[in-house]
């Protein structure tokens, strides 16, 4: 009856499909996945659909989440990042429910499969690379040198500056996929202290697995606030060079 | 949305991203320097030490600039880097 706090993490395939050798099979977080898609959508259409002046539940609620958005972006990114708001829109919402729907007794939480939190990061620091040498070009090579570093310094920032770079997209993975794991192993700890702990002593676990659940709770939305909040912020890297921001003043 | 801007969650967000942006890079800087050492010249150990020393030095340049960009009012966040 013991069973490992990981257990939950495992993945089965529940229909294994193989397509030239590459394995798309189905698993629990495919299948938890597409309920997030539908869930998020689901909801954004029903709150977008009444379109009311004096909004209701539903829709101030999603207007409140598109408004936090839009300041979001214009925080880190200025009038141009608006482009972008589609992406940190549907990253924000997907890691946000996926977070949420994890915290759901029994479900699955996608965002603690490092894979999945390692394809967003990359796809979305790609990206700001894809950017910033199209706006800028060789010049984006200057990234590597911040403004104001003196000439004998230059060969030890390169190299320092090149692993920052390539340690953007890693923390951003690992935040997410560690806090998630985390936060799902203490959970599962816990409560497996309650259960072993019986009715003497198993009120003092469950009490603090109540409290860690309300703070995992706060972490959904904060995770989810953080990983898109640092997307805007590498993009808007990518779009204010910033030694020549600082020229330009 | 409110978590984000309560004061408990916003400092418990800036700590957390702190503390991975030290480990990612160290991660990252080790990590070369080991490939370096043992698919590339086989300079073991001194890639090693020499990553886990850049991937420190970017660590610490990492946490800066975000505790950097916590501190400064939103206008200024594009300046900084």
């Amino acid at each position: 009856m013991e069973e490992s706090p990981l257990h939950q993490f495992e993945l089965q395939n529940w229909v294994p499909i193989s397509i030239g050798g590459l394995d798309i099979s189905i698993n629990k977080a495919v299948i938890f996945m597409w309920i997030v898609i539908a869930v998020a959508a689901a909801l954004m259409v029903m709150a977008g659909s009444s379109r009311k002046l004096v909004p209701g539940k539903l829709q101030s609620l999603a207007e409140m989440m598109v408004d936090f958005i839009r300041s979001m972006i214009l925080d880190t990114m200025g009038k141009e990042g608006m482009r972008f708001f589609p992406l940190i829109a549907t990253l924000f919402l997907f890691i946000l429910f996926s977070n949420l729907i994890g915290l759901i007794p029994g479900s699955y939480t996608v965002t603690s499969q490092i894979i999945v939190t390692a394809v967003f990061s990359f796809v979305v620091y790609g990206l700001s690379l894809v950017i910033g040498f199209m706006l800028h070009g060789v010049k984006f090579l200057g990234i590597l040198v911040p403004p104001g570093t003196p000439g004998w310094l230059v060969p030890l920032m390169i190299p320092i500056e090149i692993i920052s770079q390539v340690a953007r997209p890693v923390s951003l993975a690992v935040r997410l996929f560690a806090n998630m794991t985390a936060g799902h192993v203490m959970l599962a700890v816990l409560f497996s202290l309650t259960i072993g702990g019986g009715l003497l002593i198993g009120w003092l676990p469950f009490a603090f697995t109540v409290a860690i659940y309300g703070l995992e709770f706060g972490i959904a939305f904060i995770q989810a606030y953080i990983f898109s909040i640092l997307t805007c912020v590498y993009l808007g890297d990518a779009f204010h060079l910033h030694g020549h921001e600082e020229h330009a003043h | 949305m409110a978590p984000p801007q309560d004061p408990l969650y916003a400092g418990l967000g800036q700590a957390v991203r702190i503390g991975t942006e030290l480990l990612a890079a160290l991660i990252v800087g080790g990590g070369l320097g080991w490939v370096t050492d043992t698919y590339l010249f086989g300079t073991t150990p001194w890639g090693l030490v020499i990553g886990l020393v850049f991937g420190l030095g970017a660590g610490m340049r990492n946490a800066y600039r975000s505790a950097q960009r916590w501190q400064s009012p939103p206008d200024d966040v594009n300046k900084q880097g």
